[in-house]
């Protein structure tokens, strides 16, 4: 933002940094019901990529296989050069549903990824109002979460996730479950935080603006067994800001990932979908 | 505030006023062999604590019902978790906890009384086995409600099985623990009676038994009323503490 106004535009231009998250033909199935199949692509170090699909897809699944929470029954993961065979270090996740601990107070619930990984006490009650600070919840630290809105418990959960200072997020449409109003405030705030602090990030939404918004790339599941039908890449330049949701190539590209997934048989089911 | 305190207890002063008196009339309406006034009551409860040995009998049964009521909370509550998170036991062993929850434990005294004879140990036993089944089923019900999510979310973050335990399953299970605790404490102080009826004598129980047996009615009267006291007083403390344990529960 400061930069010497000399520095050429190609140099300010977005580099993804080395494949952080390798995922290769990935395939998971329930049973008789096979929910995705040959699912491949990367992430870089310094690289959102958001997955996009109809619900039942298994954008969920997927990601979950990801973290390590599910075994996949084809493929493989690995996260720099470890394979992923369970929960692993330098990895962390936002939940849909929050997934705070009622009974934990936000410092509590902030400081609990920190002591699953045992970081000494002192170091914690260091780090953990750094965290509180930065998603914006300076003040709360002994609330619970009951006394809090959607969009303040998420921004707990956010900070959860990122005091462990992982390498990789995963963020399981963290922001499906807050208004409207709140969610553009949060997309804003987690851009703001990533500038701050880039991860590879894998972001699974079923807002397609959001994707957009939020992505270098936007990966496109479909089908049944879902795979990925496209991935497209998202080429808006400079730092993302609430002036991208008016530039004429932000519409473009919403409409590209609009199309891709409107094109086949289901997408009558979408479009009701996307409707709330 | 006074005038706020006074007005939600009203009912109940009131409740208990009209309660003694009527217990007052029915007493001095009745022979002294079947019933005594509530006055009679306090006088005798006052002569039997001013004699010197209802402060030592009431400490052996509290001495009982403690030991019999600490075991069953230290039993109960780690294997209501361990049923929870281990379905194929809970499978397993569940119908035994159900057979002996059902059956009246008085049938079982006289078989611990062969099998254990007259010490502290088998009446401890027995106040155990009056307590136990409502911590473990609390527990059991409470830990099995706990949201799949939460689980996931703990391993998500690499928790070991004993910080999944210490982190998620006893703090969410603890105010239901403390329901059942609260059952207990009504079914331990009926096992703790049982047992100072039937195994040796000893305690609040003893002093029924000797002053029915020597036609002291008041001396009846005294112990019940203390024990009934010493009952809501323990469930008043049992509800306090579930209360501070259900704090984040809304």
């Amino acid at each position: 933002m400061n930069a010497p106004s000399t520095i050429h535009k190609a140099s300010v231009q977005f580099s993804p940094g080395e494949a952080r998250i390798r995922v290769q033909n990935l395939g998971k199935r329930y049973g008789t019901l096979e929910v995705f199949r040959d699912v491949t692509f990367d992430v870089g170090a310094r690289e959102i990529v958001a997955v996009v699909g109809p619900s039942g897809c298994g954008k969920t699944t997927l990601l979950r296989c990801i973290d390590g929470l599910i075994s996949v029954d084809n493929g493989e993961i690995w996260v720099d050069h470890t394979r992923v065979t369970g929960p692993t270090p330098g990895m962390a996740m936002v939940f849909q549903h929050f997934g705070l601990f009622p009974w934990k107070t936000v410092a509590d619930n902030v400081a609990y990824g920190l002591r699953m990984a045992g970081t000494p006490k002192a170091e914690i009650a260091k780090r953990v109002p750094d965290f509180i600070k930065l998603v914006g919840l300076a003040g709360f630290e002994k609330a619970y979460p009951y006394q809090m809105s959607g969009g303040m418990q998420q921004r707990c959960g956010l900070a959860r996730a990122l005091a462990v200072e992982p390498n990789v997020l995963l963020m399981d449409e963290p922001f499906a479950a807050v208004d409207a109003q709140t969610r553009e405030i949060l997309q804003f705030e987690l851009l703001r935080i990533w500038q701050q602090r880039p991860t590879a990030m894998i972001f699974v939404t079923h807002s397609i603006e959001e994707a957009v918004l939020l992505g270098h790339r936007v990966v496109v599941l479909k089908g049944r067994p879902s795979s990925i039908y496209e991935t497209i890449a998202i080429d808006l330049p400079g730092q993302r800001t609430r002036e991208t949701l008016r530039e004429p190539r932000f519409a473009e590209l919403r409409e590209r990932v609009w199309s891709t997934l409107m094109s086949e048989a289901r997408a009558a089911e979408f479009v009701l979908e996307n409707q709330n | 505030m006074i005038k706020a305190w006074l007005g939600q207890r009203t009912p109940v002063v009131v409740s208990l006023l009209v309660g003694i008196a009527l217990w007052e009339i029915a007493g001095r309406l009745s022979s002294p062999a079947f019933m005594v006034p509530f006055s009679v009551t306090i006088e005798r409860l006052w002569t039997m604590t001013a004699e010197g040995g209802l402060a030592a009998q009431f400490l052996d049964s509290i001495e009982l019902f403690a030991a019999g009521f600490a075991i069953s909370l230290a039993v109960g509550l780690p294997l209501g978790l361990l049923l929870a998170r281990v379905k194929a036991l809970r499978i397993g062993i569940e119908p035994y906890i159900m057979v002996v929850y059902a059956t009246p434990m008085v049938a079982l005294i006289p078989f611990i009384l062969s099998l254990m004879g007259f010490g502290f140990a088998p009446k401890v036993l027995v106040v155990f086995l009056f307590a136990v089944f409502p911590i473990i089923y609390n527990t059991v019900e409470g830990a099995r409600s706990i949201k799949p999510e939460l689980i996931e979310v703990a391993q998500s973050f690499r928790s070991t099985e004993w910080a999944l335990w210490r982190e998620v399953m006893l703090p969410y299970t603890l105010p239901y623990t403390m329901t059942g605790v609260r059952q207990a404490i009504g079914r331990a102080l009926v096992g703790m009676v049982a047992a100072e009826f039937f195994l040796s004598a000893t305690g609040l129980g003893r002093i029924i038994m000797t002053s029915s047996q020597n036609f002291d009615t008041a001396g009846v009267f005294a112990s019940i009323l203390l024990i009934g006291i010493l009952g809501v007083a323990l469930m008043r403390l049992g509800a306090m503490i579930e209360q501070h344990f259900a704090r984040w529960r809304q």
